[in-house]
């Protein structure tokens, strides 16, 4: 018995050469010494495995909170700083670079901020796991292929807010001609109801920052003009006015 | 070497004009926030969750903007950033980077991107190649260590040793996985001396061992 203190030594690798030659000469010649040995390896194997796990889980906490609530609230504190000094920042770099002519591009990185999805709230739960629910997944975790293809598989793909993500989704991927072909008709549709309500300022908006994008910078001010004409209170109507004069 | 890290800090999606100097400004803050390695080497080994989350939290984002360079998923982002802290603590376990010369976050990403390269088989080993002299000096990459690895005697006596009590787990988890000896266990547990440790961590070996005995003849 006391020779198995020997194999607890030998892993936290404390045995003198003199002891190291015992334990060789054990290991070899003495059965029970053996058995002992090859059930603490194992033992140590076990455990790790199991720590592994548990580390493995845990980390699908983290993951889990991260997909829980937004992005922006589970940032750490230093985020906040960096976030706004990248704002800051890049206010400063674009006074100056606006005087030397920002090119559209510049000016749609600077209006342009993913829309929220504000229909289909995918918190862990009450979780439904429709199509829709899992395209909505999808388009929050940034995954715009697979949301597109999801929003393409629902039974009400025709929506306007269907659509409208769709629309979001391929502006995303950068696919702008696909945008607009999506986004116009339900910025000119009328008389959207139930969750398609609202939905043609945003798509309004969204196709004047699409235009912006494909370097048609007349058709994004005849668009923004729209906007400012609306009433108060329509989405984005300040910024259109604001990106109208950056335009102009 | 160091500017080819800006997504660890995850500021990778910077989409201005003035990205350079936005970056390199930018790369002042986790140095102003850097706490002392050696103490987070230590919290990370005793798997303190507010440790592990602060890294994984901090390094998550600027992981995933860079593997997307490569076209991987998100998905498969998340779970090769996953394994590589699961590498990362295993190898402040094994003492590897007791000594780590560079940042925390810097060899995270040391591990992760030697996943992508050899996982998803990209092709330019350019943008590599500085950071796998970091890894491969210090890395153990024998670390797969899920069940299904296990033999069947392995599979049985891991069922029972979840049967034990939390005292005999801690003691060998401390022991056997963490790699402390019993004198250091003996202040972590607060037991009263050695002896009764060591017979308390004999007495849990045997008391695995009756359990074994009873399903599996072997023991």
């Amino acid at each position: 018995m006391k020779n198995f203190d020997l194999i607890d030594r030998y892993f936290d690798s404390s045995l003198t050469p003199k002891e190291q030659l015992l334990f060789n000469d054990l290991l070899q010649n003495d059965l029970d010494f053996k058995n002992e040995f090859v059930f603490r390896k194992d033992l140590k194997k076990v455990i790790a495995v199991n720590q592994q796990e548990v580390l493995k889980s845990t980390l699908g906490q983290f993951e889990e909170k991260i997909q829980q609530s937004s992005k922006f609230m589970i940032l750490p504190k230093k985020w906040f700083v960096a976030a706004s000094i990248i704002l800051v920042a890049s206010l400063g770099a674009y006074s100056i670079k606006s005087i030397y002519y920002p090119s559209n591009q510049a000016v749609f990185e600077t209006f342009y901020q993913p829309c929220r999805n504000t229909i289909q709230p995918t918190v862990r739960g009450d979780n439904p796991n429709t199509i829709e629910y899992r395209a909505f997944v999808a388009y929050e975790a940034h995954n715009y292929h697979k949301a597109i293809n999801l929003f393409n598989s629902v039974k009400n793909a025709d929506e306007a807010y269907i659509n409208f993500y769709k629309g979001l989704s391929y502006l995303e991927l950068d696919k702008i001609k696909e945008a607009i072909e999506i986004l116009l008709p339900i910025a000119k549709a009328n008389g959207l109801e139930g969750k398609s309500a609202n939905f043609n300022d945003k798509a309004a908006w969204y196709l004047a920052l699409a235009y912006l994008k494909n370097n048609d910078k007349e058709k994004s001010k005849s668009e923004l003009s729209l906007i400012t004409q609306k009433p108060k209170g329509t989405y984005k109507k300040e910024e259109a006015q604001e990106l109208l004069g950056h335009l102009k | 070497m160091y500017h080819k890290f800006v997504p660890v800090i995850g500021y990778g999606n910077i989409r201005s004009g003035s990205e350079l100097i936005l970056k390199i400004f930018l790369l002042t803050l986790p140095i102003m926030n850097n706490q002392d390695p050696k103490k987070t080497i230590e919290l990370l080994k005793q798997g303190d969750k507010k440790t592990l989350e602060k890294i994984y939290m901090e390094n998550r984002e600027g992981f995933i903007n860079f593997s997307k360079k490569y076209n991987i998923e998100e998905y498969d982002a998340v779970d090769i950033y996953q394994d590589s802290i699961l590498v990362l603590r295993e190898n402040a376990i094994n003492g590897k980077i007791d000594d780590l010369q560079s940042n925390l976050s810097t060899y995270l990403f040391a591990i992760g991107k030697y996943k992508i390269f050899h996982n998803f088989r990209v092709q330019s080993k350019f943008d590599f190649e500085s950071d796998f002299d970091l890894v491969e000096e210090n890395l153990d990459f024998d670390v797969n260590l899920y069940e299904s690895n296990l033999t069947k005697e392995q599979r049985f006596l891991k069922k029972y040793y979840h049967e034990l009590g939390d005292r005999c787990k801690s003691v060998l988890d401390l022991f056997y996985y963490q790699g402390y000896n019993l004198d250091e266990i003996k202040d972590i547990l607060n037991y009263s001396n050695k002896k009764v440790l060591k017979s308390q961590k004999s007495r849990c070996i045997k008391q695995l061992k009756n359990l074994l005995n009873k399903h599996y003849e072997k023991f």
